[in-house]
């Protein structure tokens, strides 16, 4: 299984998207941690100018590049028909898969480190709470909310066989789906990866679509078991 | 040696491949021919594990593939490319496949040197040619320094010196003992470089034997071929 776990990691390693995505997610974060502690910028919204921390869903879109890490290592088997020779390569699929998922969340959760840190210190810092249990406590949090998006759109690449769909769909989503159906249908938005990861960290704006941070915790691992699940199964089913 | 029994493939109700039997002695090369959509393709997919049978089997050395631990080590591969992300660098690509099967990083370098692409291993795949694609995919099929080569259309988009090297290549191969299944559309290359044929057409085997024998009567291997298949080739 080592062999499978090393190549697997050689391929995100040599992937220039990785570092791509990773910078910029350190960059967006410490950015927006930057704003948010210094309260320097505000923004106009329909309850008057609210400052950018509480806008969960703009703190939240730093994850967004991020998950491009996990999107790219499932989508790029895709890319050149890398399938083709990952699976003459590595002929029993599950085994594969289970290297793959298994390299791509340990990526993603130690990458969301340094990514999130950062700007996690800086809001913290500014606010005078940099104790260990607070700040321990969001970066968890943040860790797994990384994590599980990461999954889900790891899962989402290869239901989609490309890692654009995921991406757009995933970015559109919060953007399309929170605002234009949050009022009509506020018990199915809240149900989306995006509004249950808000949730979950505490971020969401709207009570009519909070649920609670347990609750968005479920659903959201819930959203990662049924992407992956179902990549794991046509993976294992489906001819390449 | 490769043997394939039986095998049947449908895909949406059409029998790509049907009901074909054949043998691939070591120490030979034996070209795969037919025209396209003949069934060559399915049958070394099913061959490599990636596609599964709706009947027959397709064994290397008496087993499955999906059964070989370290597959590269037996089988080594060439289908459309080298199927490398175009974004990643050609001693990446390679490294990452060696990682997988255990085959030692000093073989990644001694393969490129090999096809002629160590002088720009550091460079990313998508700034290489058609030709040297073929040869980073020719490198991925000979890392595990196998028994066996299953190459689909390996010269396509090499030069004159390339497709001599790969016929020389191939020909020590197979006298050293070795498997060679080679799938081309260039009989005449294929006619330097088989010692034998399995010709397929329509999903069925047309005719299998030793070159000469199925040449035998006819002025080329191209007016077997266009005989066997039915094609009449290009009327302009």
């Amino acid at each position: 299984m080592s062999e499978l776990l090393i190549a697997e990691l050689t391929k995100i390693r040599t992937l220039p998207a990785t570092w791509i995505a990773f910078a910029l997610t350190v960059l967006g974060n410490a950015v927006l941690g930057i704003l948010a502690a210094t309260d320097l910028v505000r923004v106009a919204s329909a309850n008057g100018e609210v400052a950018v921390g509480q806008l969960g869903a703009l703190m939240l879109a730093p994850a967004y590049v991020f998950i491009a890490i996990a999107v790219f290592a499932a989508g790029t088997e895709y890319r050149g028909g890398q399938l083709r020779i990952s699976l003459a390569a590595m002929p029993d699929r599950t085994r594969w898969f289970g290297s793959k998922l298994a390299v791509s969340a340990v990526v993603a959760l130690v990458a969301a480190i340094p990514a999130v840190l950062p700007g996690l210190l800086v809001q913290h810092g500014a606010a005078g709470d940099l104790a260990f249990s607070s700040t321990a406590k969001d970066l968890l949090a943040l860790l797994a909310g990384y994590l599980l998006l990461s999954l889900v759109g790891f899962g989402f690449a290869f239901l989609a066989r490309s890692p654009v769909t995921p991406l757009a769909v995933l970015f559109i989503l919060p953007m399309l789906a929170s605002t234009a159906l949050g009022n009509l249908l506020p018990q199915f938005v809240k149900l989306l990866p995006h509004e249950a990861t808000l949730s979950f960290l505490g971020l969401s704006a709207d009570p009519a679509t909070t649920l609670s941070r347990a609750a968005g915790l479920l659903v959201l691992i819930g959203w990662a078991l049924l992407f992956v699940g179902t990549a794991w199964t046509l993976i294992v089913r489906r001819d390449s | 040696m490769i043997e394939v029994a039986h095998l049947t493939k449908h895909y949406g109700g059409r029998a790509a491949v049907d009901d074909i039997s054949f043998t691939v002695p070591r120490g030979r090369v034996t070209g795969f021919l037919g025209p396209n959509g003949a069934g060559k393709s399915t049958t070394l997919r099913i061959l490599l594990g990636l596609d599964r049978p709706d009947a027959g089997t397709a064994l290397i050395d008496g087993k499955p593939y999906r059964d070989l631990r370290y597959p590269l080590h037996t089988v080594g591969a060439l289908l459309d490319g080298p199927g490398s992300v175009p974004e990643r660098r050609a001693v990446d690509h390679l490294t990452w496949i060696a990682q997988s099967n255990r085959i030692p990083r000093r073989r990644v370098h001694e393969v490129l040197d090999l096809v002629g692409l160590g002088g720009v291993a550091k460079q990313q795949v998508k700034k290489f040619s058609l030709g040297m694609g073929q040869r980073l995919g020719l490198a991925g099929a000979l890392l595990g320094d196998p028994e066996i080569l299953v190459l689909d259309e390996p010269i396509n988009g090499l030069d004159p010196e390339g497709i001599r090297w790969v016929r020389t290549f191939l020909r020590g191969f197979a006298a050293r003992g070795r498997t060679v299944l080679l799938s081309s559309h260039l009989m005449t290359e294929m006619a330097d470089t088989a010692d034998e044929v399995v010709v397929i057409a329509r999903g069925r085997i047309a005719a299998h034997g030793r070159l000469d024998q199925i040449t035998a009567g006819h002025p080329s291997l191209e007016h077997v071929f266009f005989a066997l298949t039915g094609d009449q080739g290009p009327e302009w």
